[in-house]
């Protein structure tokens, strides 16, 4: 394995002038583009379609599929959409692909837009990554002015607009009908489906919502086909994926790796262990809206029928790494919090479940559990998951969820000790102030 | 629907029952078709739907989540179970429940809501039965008044978005909005803003929790107190279905009633906030007659007296449009057969033959008719102020697709949804002359009308009725020659009943033509014969008769001439002039000093009967207390003055009076139409240094009916001013806020100026009946009258406008 | 409305201006971060001026603005320190960074902005820079891999009137000079980025990191 692996969306990384795009048109960058422009967009379809190209934000949806679904005859413009709003706690492998390679994202996204006949694309950026805006915003005007966006792109009677769209905090935006809500200037909350974006999305017109990494991995699979696409991977889940590890290791880091491969390599070789050379107590596995999982899953595949086995998913592939002096009540304590400041409050489970876990998990936390704490905390997990408007509110459940069913001992054992066993460091309870408005 | 294909049908299980129902339909209402509850909150049939409360769940066999009954339309042999089929669908609702009072403050013992409250309802149904939320509950100041009519209170709320929806969705008044996010996303109106829309009070009603309250009904009454009846609105011609709360013999709350067919679940805020008139302290439930001063009587000595002065007498019959069908009746017959004469007339100006269209062709365009129409040319009516609910209407008309065009002097609330062209009053029937010649701004639009048959419209509005704007009648001549549906548009509550009885000095019941003999023998079959000939005054020849002493006997019902008609001055030589003037109404008013005889009505909440809506529909309103005092429904009064001037309606009971009716107010045929002929009159030229000043009344003024409405006047209500445009003020040298004088052949007033590009140039407006100015001063007959405008030289105009808006 | 006019009215036209016809109302978020650009916080003034700009009432305009974290509803520092306290920077010691910005900034818990008004403090939900947690943002600039320490020398130096070097991406002055280019207007010209502490060496068949986030170093 070692041997064969050859870094795809990461093999400029060590390259600083592939940012730009002299570099990047020097390895190869726009060809795909300019083959892309020389089929017709059925057949840009297909090969990714072919590909097993699976979306990378977190679902895993087909990404040709998802492109086959718009429908061309609705006398409606047809948009791109760009997904930069890499959200979820623990990820950051779109802002780094972005950083140092801005013009494969946006030569993917001309493909895609080829596929559908889009004239106008929107790329969603979260407002915090103002650099990686400016890196964009820079890139966008090196294409203009090279040709490869605006009228007659490479040369061709083809015209696309690419127009970078700051978002300004809110993780639920990651969410595509928020975003698409929020890109139209309205509140960030998630859509009715039906009607899916393919049909009804920006602007009540057929839309494509993709993540960066997904579109990064396009141009690739045009030039050097399908089958190349396929060598690494599983058969259901080819290609690589960038991984983020964080938390209590010792190479925190973005890591590109075939699908597939078993955590403890990433952990151990890529990461460098355990900070400190302790030991593995927990991990999240796709960002902290998965459920986290323990030493006992090491060698779990970082893939996601592997992973959706172990009860987890592979969500981001942002791995977030616990050790044994880190209290799980307070890891889990802090995620709900998060994830209660970021409901958009629509709909009542999401809100009001966030709202109360956050007030238990709290006092839990500092020692002032009492014994039905745990089993409101058990039903509350059990009548979130599934029961909100959106996903996002099943992390809220997922975390309850895991956290008890691996720790529970450690719960019953701060409501028994009315204190913290592990003694981390106290910060006073959060209480009122959690969703206060900025 | 006629150009629908036929709807597809469904069929699906729910609990174990099969129902068949339309493709497209939700889960939630076709359970409800089976009769079984769902519990919710954020769902209202009339709203888009969100998905928000999460308590309508339901499982759907083979689907791994519960899924939201209210979002998700039926699919052929699904098969759904509930609550009551099982056990995971009712925790999940149970759960929901206890999610959704963690934070409600439980206060029920005082909130208004206490006792019909959907959340205090299904919390006892299907919650649970008590919280283990021990945590501090989320706090808010409390309550927000966001307007003077409609308060906030946020603790309550559930968020289920009803009312942002609402406002977003149905009256377009986007005043309230979700802000923040989270367990800190609420209900609110932006800073200095009040939530100004003549559509707020329905927030209130759609509200499932006490979180929007009435200022009018804060702590009035428990439902349990309140005697309730089914009535119609007695405001406007929508005819708004609605319920009248009395409390203890008085009437406390008016709310809206669902009927699709006509104002699906909503009424405007003067529907729902002005309903104190029939207890106002002026209100007269005795009869008086004038003998050393007014004095009490009894019914039976005033109508001997009426009576006595009636026989052989020159009689004339001035109404206003809010009696019902029944009264109206009785008076076309007492008139015709007892009196013996042709003067009546409920109208305010010299009205149009398009009357007579409408008289005798009901319903010939429907509310349905407009949410379905593909292109709907307004003319001459500002839907919102005038029929509010027409003007909800064509706006979900417009979500469906269709394009409205107004023509009309100034912009109507209608802006964000239609196209405008502004023309000065009289221009229309021009313009659309232009038009069929294919020149001008409404050549597009009349192509469309052309090419879109039964689902084209032309409305005209009561503005084409008036003066120099008799123009009603050459735009039914156009919508009909383009092939298009025509529909005059009447303002006042029963004005439409008014015409189809035939209180109109050409017309008898059922759109008759007096002069066409067919026509008075049918009416003459069941009358006997009608002792009178040739056709008799409108309301300004009546006025003008008893000003010039031709009249003997002036009866004034619901109406005051003073205020009502567009010539004050006419109007007072008129009450000077005529030796008899009897009074039928609730009070008195101005009319106090001019009145021999009064003869107390009942009002609106004592009645049983009918209203008509401006589309010809028939609704029955029921009364939701005895009579007050000795005052009688007004056919009772006239059924009285006939027998005391020996004769005989031929009815004692309502029942008798409707058997009668139902034979004479549905036309029989069509043949009386008779060839309309029309003058392209146009606008009057305005002499240099003019302007063409019209009006018409706003929906909340200084009119009778929103007497005590004092919320509603604070909310909705303005000082009467006077709207130029830019370039017209310019050239007169004032500016928005300054004041002006506008002087015109009968008075003049001094006026704070609105200055707007969206009037037409050349015209200016002003309210007939806000505080400050009663435009019938201005008038000489008509709506609109030529106009000078003077500005008023002031070192201070700031301090000016606050003078007046205080 | 006296907010945007001017120049000000000229950039708000140019934002409008990037969505296509009819669609304007895009703009409400460029517009806000444009208004608070000019007022350091987002305004009744400003929301109103966008409002009449779009065509939509104060409530639409407000109603977004105080959905997202990235707008102040309130006058806020002229220096906005954002901590990242999640998961990945929490058990990197982000609360002890957190407690020191606000120590440093002389701020007590809950306060919105310092009494010299040089600093507004917040706990940061994910920054996305879990790989050199604990992460910090200066005016929406990123500090790599912060310490207790070097937040203190962070908000000395910004008190001195001296902008910190960012660990990505050029300084801003100010939380409104960062408003601005989140407005999508003048976007610094060219990438100026310094690295991070270098990233540990990586396995044999992952691309080698140890140039770390030396993104565009040598790029003019």
């Amino acid at each position: 394995m070692t041997a064969t692996f050859e870094p795809r969306l990461t093999r400029s990384w060590d390259e600083p002038e592939a940012i730009g795009l002299d570099g990047y048109v020097r390895r190869g960058g726009y060809d795909a583009l300019r083959a892309a422009l020389g089929m017709t967009s059925e057949a840009i379809v297909e090969t990714v379609k072919e590909s097993g190209l699976r979306g990378r934000g977190g679902a895993g949806f087909p990404t040709g599929m998802k492109w086959g679904f718009v429908p061309r005859d609705t006398g409606k413009p047809t948009y791109v959409v760009v997904n930069y709003d890499e959200s979820e706690p623990g990820t950051c492998n779109n802002r780094e692909l972005v950083e140092r390679e801005p013009h494969r994202l946006l030569e993917g996204t001309a493909i895609a837009a080829l596929a559908i006949g889009c004239r106008t694309a929107f790329i969603y950026i979260r407002g915090e990554y103002l650099w990686q805006s400016i890196v964009l915003e820079r890139a966008i005007r090196e294409a203009y002015d090279a040709g490869f966006l605006g009228t007659g792109i490479a040369g061709s009677d083809t015209d696309l607009d690419v127009v970078l769209h700051r978002g300004a905090g809110a993780y639920i935006c990651g969410e595509e009908t928020a975003l698409l809500n929020s890109l139209e200037g309205l509140r960030g909350q998630p859509r009715l489906r039906p009607p899916f974006p393919a049909v009804e999305g920006l602007y009540a017109s057929p839309t494509v919502i993709n993540n960066v990494e997904t579109l990064m991995n396009v141009p690739d699979i045009i030039t050097k086909g399908v089958g190349w696409f396929r060598e690494m991977g599983t058969e259901k889940s080819p290609g690589t994926k960038l991984v983020t590890i964080s938390g209590k290791v010792e190479r925190p880091g973005n890591y590109e790796v075939p699908l597939g491969t078993p955590f403890r390599v990433v952990l151990e070789e890529l990461a460098g262990g355990v900070l400190g050379g302790k030991q593995l107590k927990a991990w999240t596995p796709g960002g902290s809206s998965t459920p986290m999982l323990t030493a006992e899953h090491v060698d779990v595949g970082l893939d996601y029928e592997s992973l959706a086995g172990a009860g987890s998913m592979l969500g981001t592939a942002a791995i977030m790494v616990m050790d044994e002096t880190d209290c799980v009540v307070d890891a889990a304590s802090r995620m709900i919090r998060f994830y209660a400041v970021e409901s958009c409050g629509k709909c009542t489970p999401c809100r009001e479940g966030g709202w109360w876990a956050t007030r238990v998990m709290d006092r839990i936390e500092h020692g002032y559990g009492r014994d039905d704490d745990i089993p409101v905390m058990q039903d509350l997990g059990k009548n979130v998951l599934f029961r909100a408007f959106c996903a996002l509110a099943d992390g809220t459940a997922s975390v309850i969820n895991s956290s008890l069913k691996h720790f529970r001992d450690e719960y019953e054992e701060h409501v028994r000790l009315g204190a913290c066993p592990l003694k981390v460091d106290h910060r006073p309870p959060v209480g009122a102030s959690v969703g206060a408005a900025s | 629907m006629s150009t629908q294909p036929a709807t597809q049908m469904v069929t699906l299980t729910i609990d174990g029952k099969e129902v068949t129902v339309p493709r497209g339909t939700l889960i939630i209402r076709a359970a409800e078709q089976l009769g079984i509850e769902i519990p919710r909150f954020c769902e209202h049939p009339y709203l888009s739907p969100a998905g928000a409360c999460r308590q309508c769940y339901v499982e759907i066999e083979g689907q791994p989540k519960l899924v939201t009954s209210c979002t998700v339309q039926v699919a052929p042999g699904m098969i759904v179970r509930t609550q009551n089929t099982n056990e995971t669908v009712e925790e999940a609702q149970v759960a929901n429940l206890e999610f959704l009072l963690l934070n409600h403050p439980l206060d029920c013992p005082v909130c208004d809501r206490g006792g019909e409250c959907p959340l205090q309802d299904q919390a006892l149904s299907f919650g649970p039965g008590e919280s283990r939320y021990r945590d501090a509950k989320r706090v808010y100041p409390k309550p927000i008044p966001l307007s003077p009519l409609v308060n906030l209170d946020r603790e309550r709320c559930v968020l289920c978005t009803r009312c942002t929806r609402f406002c977003d969705e149905i009256s377009g008044d986007r005043f309230l909005e979700m802000y923040d996010r989270g367990g800190w996303e609420r209900v609110a109106i932006a800073a200095g803003e009040d939530f100004r829309s003549p559509f707020s009070g329905n927030t209130i009603q759609i509200c499932p929790v006490g979180a929007l309250t009435s200022e009018t009904y804060r702590f009035a009454a428990r439902p349990f107190d309140l005697s309730s009846a089914d009535t119609v609105c007695p405001h406007c011609s929508a005819g708004c279905n609605l319920r009248v709360d009395v409390r203890r013999g008085e009437v406390v709350r008016h709310l809206a009633r669902d009927n699709g067919d006509v104002n699906e679940a909503w009424n405007c805020d003067k529907g729902r906030f002005a309903y104190r008139f029939p207890d106002d302290p002026g209100r007269i439930t005795t009869p008086l007659i004038r003998d050393r001063g007014l004095e009490p009587a009894s019914f039976g000595e005033v109508l001997t007296w009426v009576a006595q002065r009636c026989r052989g007498a020159r009689v004339g019959f001035l109404t206003g449009g809010r009696l019902m069908d029944e009264d109206y009746y009785a008076l076309s017959k007492l008139a015709r057969t007892v009196v013996g004469t042709n003067d009546l007339d409920h109208r305010r100006d010299e009205g149009s033959t398009a009357e007579e269209h409408a008289a005798a062709h009901p319903m010939a365009v429907t509310y349905d008719d407009v949410e379905h129409a593909k292109v709907i040319l307004v003319v001459g009516l500002d839907a919102e102020q005038e029929v509010p609910i027409l003007h909800l209407r064509l706006r979900k008309a417009v979500t469906h697709g269709a394009r409205i065009v107004v023509v009309h002097p100034r912009r109507t609330r209608l802006h964000d949804v239609a196209e405008h062209v502004l023309c000065r009053p009289g221009e229309e029937p021009v313009l659309l002359d232009r038009a069929r010649r294919g020149e001008g701004p409404l050549a597009g639009v009349l192509e469309e009308l052309r090419s879109r048959g039964d689902e084209a419209l032309v409305l005209a509005g009561p503005r084409l009725a008036s003066g120099s704007g008799m123009a009603a009648a050459s735009v039914w001549e156009l919508a009909t020659g383009l092939g298009a549906r025509f529909q005059y548009v009447t303002r006042r509550a029963n004005d439409r009943g008014a015409l189809i009885a035939g209180v109109h000095p050409r017309l008898l019941p059922g759109g008759r033509p007096f002069d066409v003999a067919g026509a008075r023998a049918e009416v003459e079959a069941i009358w006997g014969p009608i002792m009178t000939e040739g056709p008799g005054r409108t309301s300004r020849g009546i006025l003008e008769a008893a000003a010039a002493g031709d009249l003997d006997v002036l009866f004034l019902i619901g109406v005051d001439p003073l205020t009502d008609h567009p010539d004050a001055a006419l109007a007072r030589r008129a009450l000077d002039n005529v030796p008899v003037k009897v009074v039928q109404s609730l009070e008195l008013g101005s009319l106090e000093s001019f009145a021999d005889a009064f003869l107390p009505a009942a009002a609106y909440a004592e009645k049983d009967g009918h209203l008509t809506t401006w589309e010809g529909r028939g609704q029955r309103i029921y009364p939701a207390r005895p009579v007050q005092g000795i005052s009688r429904p007004d056919w009772e009064i006239f059924a009285g003055l006939a027998a005391a001037m020996g004769g005989d309606l031929g009815f004692d009971t309502l029942e008798e009076l409707h058997d009668e009716m139902g034979r004479l107010l549905a036309p029989t045929q069509a043949t009386w139409e008779r060839n309309v002929t029309t003058e392209l009159a146009g606008s009057p030229e305005i002499p240099e240094g003019s302007v063409h000043l019209f009006t018409y009344p706003l929906l909340v003024d200084e009119g009778r009916l929103v007497e005590r409405a004092d919320e509603l006047k604070l909310a909705l209500g303005d000082p009467a001013f006077v709207e130029l445009h830019t370039a017209d003020a310019s050239s007169f040298g004032v500016v928005d806020g300054a004041h002006a004088v506008v002087r015109t052949d009968a008075g003049e007033v001094e006026l704070p100026v609105r200055v707007t590009d969206h009037i037409a140039p050349g015209a200016a407006f002003v309210p007939f009946n806000n505080p400050g100015l009663r435009a019938s001063t201005l008038l000489s007959g008509s709506f609109d009258t030529i106009a000078t405008i003077e500005a008023v030289a002031t070192s201070d105009e700031g301090s000016r406008t606050e003078e007046v808006s205080a | 409305m006296a907010l945007f006019d001017g120049a000000v009215l000229e950039d708000a036209r140019t934002i409008m201006a990037r969505y296509p016809e009819g669609r304007e109302r895009s703009a409400v978020m460029p517009l806000l971060y444009l208004a608070q650009s000019v007022e350091g916080y987002v305004s009744l003034d400003g929301m109103r001026a966008i409002g009449e700009l779009l065509g939509i009432t104060t409530a639409e305009v407000e109603a977004v603005a105080t959905f997202y974290t990235m707008y102040r509803m309130h006058p806020t520092g002229e220096h906005v320190v954002n901590v990242c306290t999640n998961l990945a920077c929490m058990l990197r010691g982000a609360r002890e960074v957190h407690a020191e910005a606000l120590d440093a900034a002389g701020l007590q818990p809950g306060q919105e902005v310092s009494d010299d008004g040089l600093f507004t403090v917040h706990e940061e939900e994910c920054l996305g820079v879990c790989d050199f947690a604990p992460a910090v943002q200066v005016n929406v600039a990123n500090h790599d891999t912060v310490t207790p320490e070097r937040i203190r020398t962070i908000v000395a130096d910004l008190r001195d009137g001296r902008t910190p070097e960012p660990s990505r991406g050029p300084a801003f002055r100010s939380y409104k000079e960062a408003c601005r280019v989140l407005a999508g207007l003048d976007q610094p010209a060219t990438h100026v980025a310094v690295a991070s502490d270098p990233a540990p060496a990586a396995p044999a068949f992952a691309p080698d990191l140890s140039q770390g986030s030396s993104v565009g170093e040598a790029t003019p």
